[in-house]
């Protein structure tokens, strides 16, 4: 279990700033995931992190102590690549115990065919640590085939073995799924999340796909262009976005935006639409936000129906959604509706539907969110 | 696809050549090789196995077997070796990468023959440069070494007409000729190399350029070596123009330098002995064949991962 | 190049690991590798420059003095000595064009490489696709006998060949230097590699366009393999240019058949002291082609003589 911290991290490549100072702390035994689109910096950083890549300016720290100058391999993490990154000609057993080899084994002890003979049995404890490792992720069976051999999920899981077998202080996984198909992906989301607990060591995992930042994250932070724009719990990131690029990255579908403005009253408004809850500011140009769950189905006799119709309907089968046009043309609108509700609607159809009040956002023109209060003192009557 | 005769026009004449130049040829030489023919004498006789067993009892092809082999086994591996080398210090250089490469490669493109002469010239004993320029160091901390203490004193080797050099002197030609071309494989090779391997390597606790060389870049570069070492087999044991521009009559110095190919050539085309040349052509086509067979052999069992 | 320069560029994987003693050392070692490869290339242009006496003096550096001195051959031709001074340089390549009928050579070179060329697409193309892309029965046989000839050098049954050209009455001719290598067993495993890339439906609607299979090949697959092609040109043009071997079998005594590196030979056999500098004058003429070519497109050469990487 190791604290990792990364103190103004900068980075650029020639002219190009790839990391633009980034401080970061990471607990002891923490699933942390850096999450982003391509090209955001978060391979980048955990390159950094694992010395692979010396950083242009600021520091790494693993447990308080600072290993700029540290070799990859002495700052105890193990790291899982995209591509596996297992040696092709050797067989998965001899994978794993690579790094246990080169650890624990003098030069003339890992010499090839006299190695094993000189030190019998420091190669038999360490062939025992690989079995123990392959049993745990039941790849025991596999340990004489070579990668060529094995399906992308056994690869998966013997390249997992290899990082587990030294019991390193942190492991670190760029993108460890996203070679994998949809289902087994989905699959190993559930069974990394219970390594991660079984083994109660720090994680540090980069992915750009949200849903498995937000499925198995203690914490996660949020990339773009160079910086980290939020840091937190899934449920934070998701429920409370402080920017309106990680509100738009984060949830599939995504969520909607609606321009609008704020009056003189501090009440958000867009159309006909008006927010209870006030800003302490007023603008001309704000954004609201509504995630799809925030509006659901209603008769059109409710006072506070929008109206609009229906042009695209995408059915999950445990959920619908359904993409609205608003009855002004302008804006389009994405509605989560129960199944029961959701396959009697038909495209084309016109539809009533209402938003859960408390659950919108405002950001402002640069982005940035916007604190609502709900003063009731000076509520105005919603209107619609 | 409706059946036509297209095909069989389009392979037609290709396969037509191909029986003649090259098939027809193995054939022939396979029955000369039994025979006393020669060129212009109506006929010839059946001989049986006498050709062969000339070659591997007579001490001429000993020599032959001697010069071929020796050449072969400096060649190959030095060539393979310094184009390796060459390959991984380029590779591994920040700048002058392509411009090294490019000096490299000059000498594969560089007609042999004028090559040849050329180096007849720099390894002439009293006007050539090699010799010169070792002078120059006679008298310096050089002279420790005690073969060029000898060379400062007695004059250094004659090199080509010398007996003990000749045939190193003409391998040193080839590996000269030969590693450049090497070098760009084994540099295609190393592109091919997953980056990701060396950090896997990096983060695994190979910390040393040793340890990464022998984890990742070798075993990932067995197929190239395989492929490699067959062609620079196969084109050393073919070493001519070298041979014929240094010693047109007899092969060097004590026929220290009597390579295969210069046997074929002296013995059917200069001295008319068909039927013995060949017999040599025979067995030289059977150790080119059993090394590609080899190659393909190694790459299909041994080198290919997936 | 300065060590400072070295270590600034952080592009690479590992910088804060590198030490730029390490490579100052790789740069020793690459130049001298350098050197001694260069050495011959020197030696050849630096004496096609250099009158008689520096060269078996071994003086005037590269370039020579350049003095006029006396050639004695004019003398000899009942010339004014005043007559007879010329400049090292001018007189080495010229008499390297004068002595020996070094520009037929030089087309007799053109003439065969591009000959040789010529035919061997002309033959392999057809076959390559025929192979590639059609379906025929014996088609998988055809390609195992390529694969089979593959194993064979030409160089290596030269000895049947010449009997063979000698039967027929084909030695010191053109043919005799062409009819071996019309044959390109690699130009078809290449080109069938190639064409194996090449969509089906791009022939498919060539043929519903209503081309019949001749103008596919020359029209529609031709124009495609263009980079395959040129890269087994340079491959070809530059084994072909540079033969030594089978030249110097099948062409014997007659002058005019010569290829740039029997000329080449035959001035060697000639040659004394004298015209060492005429010699090495021939010597530049015949490499410089392919080298400039080189240098101008070196990707491409780089390519094109790899090529036989594939197999």
């Amino acid at each position: 279990m190791a604290a990792i911290s990364l103190k103004a991290i900068e980075k650029s490549f020639g002219d190009t700033s790839v990391l633009e100072g980034i401080n970061l702390d990471i607990a002891p035994g923490e699933f942390l995931t850096l999450v982003g689109p391509s090209g955001c910096g978060k391979s980048t950083l955990l390159r950094i992190l694992a010395g692979l890549e010396a950083p242009s300016s600021g520091d790494v720290l693993i447990d308080g102590r600072k290993v700029n100058q540290v070799r990859p391999a002495d700052r105890n993490l193990a790291m899982v690549f995209q591509s596996y990154a297992l040696y092709p000609h050797l067989t998965v057993g001899q994978n794993m115990m690579t790094p246990l080899r080169l650890r624990d084994l003098s030069f003339a002890e890992r010499l090839p065919f006299a190695g094993p003979l000189l030190a019998r049995s420091k190669y038999k404890v360490l062939w025992a640590q690989v079995t123990e490792t392959a049993k745990i992720l039941q790849i025991d069976h596999l340990l004489d085939r070579k990668p060529g051999q094995l399906s992308g999920g056994q690869r998966q899981r013997a390249a997992l073995g290899r990082a587990m077998v030294r019991k390193p202080a942190g492991f670190l996984m760029d993108e460890p799924l996203s070679n994998l198909d949809a289902a087994l992906r989905i699959h190993m989301r559930s069974e990394l999340a219970e390594l991660h607990r079984s083994l109660a060591t720090t994680f540090v995992y980069v992915t750009h796909d949200q849903a498995e930042a937000l499925t198995m994250s203690d914490r996660m932070a949020v990339m773009m262009d160079g910086n980290i724009l939020q840091l937190g719990t899934p449920d934070e990131i998701y429920n409370n976005p402080r920017d309106i690029r990680v509100a738009e990255f984060v949830g599939a579908p995504k969520i909607n935006l609606l321009p609008g403005h704020l009056d003189s009253n501090g009440h958000a408004r867009c159309g006909g639409v008006v927010l209870t809850r006030v800003a302490a500011t007023s603008s001309d140009k704000i954004t609201i936000g509504l995630r799809p769950e925030h509006l659901s189905l209603c008769d059109d006799t409710d006072p506070e129906a929008l109206k609009g119709r229906v042009v695209h309907k995408e059915n999950l089968g445990a959920d619908i959604y359904l993409h609205i046009s608003m009855k002004d043309g302008a804006h389009r609108l994405v509605v989560r509706a129960a199944p029961l509700d959701g396959v009697a609607v038909s495209i084309g159809q016109d539809i009533a539907f209402k938003r859960h009040h408390g659950a919108a956002m405002i950001f402002e023109a640069g982005g940035k969110r916007i604190g609502l209060d709900n003063n009731a003192g000076t509520a105005v009557a919603e209107v619609a | 696809m409706p059946r036509s005769k297209a095909p069989y026009w389009f392979v037609g004449p290709a396969l037509f050549l191909m029986f003649v130049i090259l098939l027809l040829p193995i054939g022939i030489a396979s029955i000369m090789s039994f025979t006393n023919y020669s060129l212009g004498n109506s006929g010839a006789e059946f001989v049986g196995l006498e050709n062969y067993e000339k070659i591997f009892t007579r001490s001429t092809y000993e020599k032959m077997f001697g010069a071929t082999f020796r050449y072969v086994f400096v060649v190959v591996p030095l060539s393979v070796g310094l184009g390796l080398g060459a390959a991984l210090l380029i590779n591994s250089t920040k700048r002058f990468g392509d411009l090294y490469k490019t000096i490299y490669f000059l000498p594969v493109m560089a007609a042999l023959i004028a090559m040849a002469i050329v180096w007849e010239f720099a390894f002439h004993p009293t006007i050539g440069i090699v010799n010169s320029t070792l002078e120059r160091g006679c008298g310096t901390f050089l002279e420790v070494w005690g073969w060029y203490a000898h060379g400062c004193e007695r004059g250094f080797p004659l090199w080509l007409t010398d007996r003990d050099y000749a045939i190193w002197t003409v391998a040193f030609i080839g590996v000269w000729q030969g590693f450049g071309f090497n070098m760009v494989l084994y540099l295609a090779g190393l592109t091919s190399v997953p980056r990701e391997l060396y950090q896997a390597a990096e983060m695994d606790g190979a910390k040393s350029a040793w340890d990464r060389f022998r984890l990742v870049t070798w075993p990932m570069l067995g197929p190239t070596t395989v492929f490699v070492a067959t062609i620079s087999f196969i084109r050393s044991f073919q070493v001519f123009d070298t041979v014929e521009a240094f010693y047109p009559q007899g092969g060097g110095p004590s026929k220290s330098v009597y390579v295969m190919m210069f046997a074929i050539y002296e013995k059917a085309i200069q001295q008319n002995l068909m039927g013995i040349g060949a017999a040599i052509t025979v067995v030289f086509l059977a150790f080119v064949m059993f090394l590609t067979l080899v190659q393909r052999w190694l790459v299909e069992r041994r080198v290919h991962y997936s | 190049m300065s060590d400072t320069t070295l270590s600034s560029t952080s592009t690479v994987s590992l910088p804060a690991f590198r030490f730029s003693a390490a490579e100052t050392l790789k740069h020793a070692v690459l130049i001298f590798g350098s050197l001694i490869v260069l050495l011959p290339f020197y030696v050849m242009v630096s004496y096609s420059f250099k009158s008689p006496a520096e060269i078996m003096q071994n003086i005037g550096g590269f370039f020579g003095a350049q003095e006029a001195f006396r050639d004695d051959y004019c003398i000899k031709l009942g010339n004014d000595e005043a007559d007879c001074m010329v400049t090292p340089i001018i007189y080495n390549y010229t008499t390297a064009f004068e002595k020996a009928p070094l520009i037929r050579y030089l087309l007799n070179g053109v003439i065969v490489t591009a000959s040789i060329f010529f035919i061997q697409v002309l033959v392999a193309l057809p076959c390559a696709y025929a192979l590639a892309k059609l379906r025929f029965w014996g088609r998988e046989a055809v390609f195992g006998l390529v694969l089979f000839c593959l194993l064979i050098p030409v160089h290596a049954i030269a000895l049947p060949l010449y009997i063979m050209l000698a039967k027929v009455g084909l030695t010191n001719t053109y043919a005799a230097l062409i009819i071996p290598w019309t044959i390109s067993v690699f130009g078809i495993f290449l080109m069938r590699q190639f064409f194996m890339t090449v969509p089906d439906d791009l022939i498919d609607a060539a043929r519903m366009d209503g081309m019949n299979e001749f103008s596919i090949i020359w029209n529609v697959m031709l124009p495609t393999a263009i980079p395959a092609l040129l890269a087994f040109a340079i491959f070809s043009v530059v084994a072909h240019w540079n033969d030594y071997f089978w030249p110097r079998i099948v062409i014997t005594g007659d002058r005019s058949l010569f290829t740039p590196p029997l000329g080449l030979r035959e001035f060697k056999g000639d040659a004394d002291g004298d015209n060492f500098g005429p010699m090495m004058a021939t010597a530049t003429i015949i490499v410089a082609p392919l080298i400039v070519a080189f240098l101008i497109a070196q990707r491409r050469f780089i390519e094109g003589i790899t090529l036989s990487g594939m197999k």
